[in-house]
């Protein structure tokens, strides 16, 4: 009926010989022996495909350390103990003289580069951290219960235990490349080693709070797939040591030969400057935070609490307090925004894009750029008059389980016009431009069950991207580039099966991917063969690329 | 009790909607998960009777009886729908990919990548071992890629394990 994947690849090798069709069952498939892969006899799981897995701890490689091989271990250094320039502790504050605390030193074949601490202000910076969380723990109504003397009373018991925990948990922490990976240490009760294979690395991002701003300090937050959550976060290091890092974690995931072993004490490239893709202007910015709905029900909220207030009287602080706390997660929104995105400036380096916004908290962020998963562009509505769209991209591993939103590695740009938008995404995806993109809408009987946003929906496959279009309002674009394609899914439901549609999703690591709703049945197999084909090929060609 | 003899048939009346008929061999999975779908169904469905039944001894309220005639009534559909989507379940091996396929109500076909595997999981739990079953899991980076082949032969389980994890190490790529 319809050419199979088969055949939309000249060349391709016939289907599998009839791979266990009920008599193959005991006899192994011929091809595993004559492909030569090593094949020991609990085949059972691997570790996933594609890169040669962490070496073990304790790795029999580890990378030339400071310490000579045939002098005692040096895992820890000592004062007096010749120490790598650059290394050891920021700011060259010594380390207590019995080593690591509570551990006893492990044997370190070779030596290995020293673990090193986290910067010394980091429970303080914590400890202030928890001072908002405790306030909000404890909310109005303790306060208007308990009085103001108590509330102070209790917030500061609760604050000081914070800071007690987390100046433990800093002399416990400690962080230190060993080879091709970072490993965390952490823990004083229950121990945790976490080891994070650079190979994996998605997203790095250097996160500083106005609190870290003001004492010249940084989180390095990184994004490895799997994790539910971002990945050790590094909080805190000074500003010079996070870019460092930064650069030597990206340096190691990058290429995956490295010329020379990273040795400890070299101290790692100057950051070399990008190029500038684009800077969105602080007013438009302004503007089109003033063009959402949230900003438009604001006065509507203030009006509620001024309404309260005047009705209520005279003991209704506590109830207005409550209430406009609860409002401003809502309805603060767009200031949330426009201080997050403030100053956003787009860079390229190399095969990485850089972003860097915020105002009290500035973040930069750095994504290779084959780790982009999907890009999405919207439209909102009220943005439509100026024209205004805005970019977004995924990157695996970040998932939607964490729990703050502006974690997310996924900015891409905030607003900006079409042009501004095309130049961006054509940085990003090389080849595609966004004002060329084919789409075809679905067949006219999809009306039944769309019978409003028929004409918004649609997919098309360009070059290089899948394209899926949907949104009535809120007009919205996926992107997926068919290397990154991971599986490719048919779904039929009962009306669609009467009315001979079907959906075709194309599946991304992170994200929800990208679907093509109500196609014609045989456009949609079509469909789904020539994505699985066009990303068995895309697939190939970055392979060989990077061999 | 033992479907195998079925095994090497097309799952079902091969139909004018499906995909890709010459290139694709679909597999059908063991006749015998219909009968650990039924105990389990069954065992659910004595609860329901007992639990009912006893309400409507001790009570006699006529919601009761209605409920009972509910459970029954649910129980005969769920037998069809079970019979059928076993039938509906089937998976092939293609050169590149494993093409699984199931459902009635809605139906799914799912294309995966064997280079995109990050992991195979083989489960068995013990209604299934008795009747010596086992279900093979493709799981990808993904979350939403779903590709769960029930109701295997032992044997073809681990030889498709093997299978799996063979060609995705030779095929690795990942993300």
């Amino acid at each position: 009926m319809n050419p199979g994947p088969a055949d939309a690849e000249p060349g391709a090798a016939p289907p599998h010989p009839p791979a266990g069709d009920g008599r193959h069952t005991t006899a192994p498939p011929p091809e595993e022996t004559a492909n030569g892969s090593p094949w020991s006899p609990p085949p059972g799981y691997g570790h996933p495909p594609g890169h040669p897995g962490p070496p073990p701890a304790g790795s029999p490689n580890p990378p030339p350390g400071p310490g000579d091989p045939g002098s005692p271990p040096a895992g820890y250094p000592r004062p007096g103990a010749p120490q790598p320039p650059g290394q050891g502790w920021p700011g060259g504050w010594p380390l207590p003289d019995h080593g690591w605390p509570g551990h006893p030193v492990p044997p370190t074949p070779g030596g290995e580069e020293p673990r090193q601490r986290l910067h010394p202000l980091s429970p303080a910076l914590h400890g202030a951290k928890s001072l908002v969380v405790v306030i909000a723990g404890l909310s109005w109504s303790t306060l208007s219960r308990v009085g103001f003397g108590w509330f102070a009373v209790l917030v500061a018991i609760f604050v000081l235990g914070a800071t007690v925990l987390s100046v433990i948990s800093w002399w416990n922490t400690g962080y230190h490349v060993v080879g091709r990976e970072l490993r965390v240490h952490e823990g004083l009760l229950w121990r945790r080693t976490r080891a994070i294979p650079l190979e994996r690395l998605q997203a790095v991002e250097v996160v500083r709070p106005l609190l870290a701003q003001l004492t010249g300090l940084a989180e390095l937050r990184l994004e490895v797939v799997g994790g539910g959550k971002t990945e050790a976060p590094l909080a805190y290091l000074s500003v010079a040591e996070a870019t460092a890092l930064r650069q030597r974690l990206l340096a190691v995931a990058g290429h995956p030969p490295p010329a020379a072993p990273p040795t400890a004490g070299t101290a790692p490239a100057p950051a070399p400057q990008g190029r500038r893709l684009h800077t969105v202007r602080n007013q438009d910015l302004l503007v089109s935070q003033l063009l959402t709905p949230q900003a438009f029900l604001l006065p509507f909220g203030l009006a509620f609490v001024l309404a309260q207030f005047l009705s209520e009287g005279s003991r209704s602080f506590i109830a207005v307090a409550s209430t406009l706390t609860a409002m401003a997660g809502v309805l603060l929104q767009p200031v949330r925004r426009v201080l997050d995105d403030w100053g956003f400036r787009l860079d390229r380096d190399d095969d990485r894009l850089r972003v860097r916004n915020g105002l009290l908290e500035t973040r930069a962020q750095t994504v290779p750029l084959h780790r982009v998963q999907t890009v999405g562009v919207t439209w909102p509505l009220l943005w439509r008059m100026k024209g205004w769209l805005r970019l977004r991209l995924e990157v695996a591993g970040y998932s939607a389980a964490e729990p703050d939103d502006r974690n997310r590695p996924d900015r891409l740009l905030p607003v900006g016009d079409a042009a501004a938008g095309a130049l961006v995404v054509a940085e990003v995806l090389p080849g595609v431009r966004l004002d060329a993109l084919p789409s075809t809408l679905p067949p006219r009987r999809a009306r039944w069950l769309r019978p409003l946003t028929r004409a918004a929906i649609g997919a098309g496959l360009d070059a290089e991207v899948f394209v899926a279009r949907s949104g009535l309002l809120t007009r919205r674009l996926t992107l997926v580039p068919y290397a990154r394609i991971q599986s490719v899914r048919v779904t039929q439901g009962p009306a669609q099966r009467w009315l001979r549609l079907a959906t075709v999703h194309a599946d991304t690591a992170g994200g929800s991917g990208a679907a093509a709703p109500e196609r014609d049945l045989a456009e949609a197999w079509d469909l789904a063969a020539e994505l699985t084909a066009r990303a068995e090929a895309a697939r190939r060609a970055d392979r060989t690329r990077r061999r | 009790m033992s479907g195998d003899d079925l095994a090497g048939r097309p799952p079902a009346p091969p139909g004018p909607l499906e995909p890709w008929p010459d290139t694709v061999r679909w597999q059908p999975i063991s006749r015998d998960l219909i009968w650990v779908e039924l105990i389990r169904l069954g065992v659910l469905f004595a609860v329901g009777l007992v639990v009912l039944g006893i309400g409507w001894a001790v009570s006699g309220h006529w919601l009761f009886g209605f409920g009972l005639g509910v459970v029954v009534l649910l129980t005969g559909w769920r037998v069809v729908t079970i019979v059928r989507a076993v039938h509906a379940w089937g998976y092939a091996e293609r050169e590149n990919d494993l093409l699984v396929r199931h459902g009635l109500l809605v139906r799914r076909l799912s294309i995966v990548p064997y280079s995109r595997m990050q992991f195979v999981d083989v489960t068995a739990g013990p209604l299934e071992r008795a009747f010596d079953l086992a279900t093979v899991q493709l799981h990808t980076a993904a979350a939403a890629s779903d590709a769960r082949v029930p109701g295997l032969r032992p044997a073809e389980a681990s030889r498709l394990r093997d299978r799996l994890t063979a060609l995705g190490e030779d095929r690795a790529e990942g993300l």
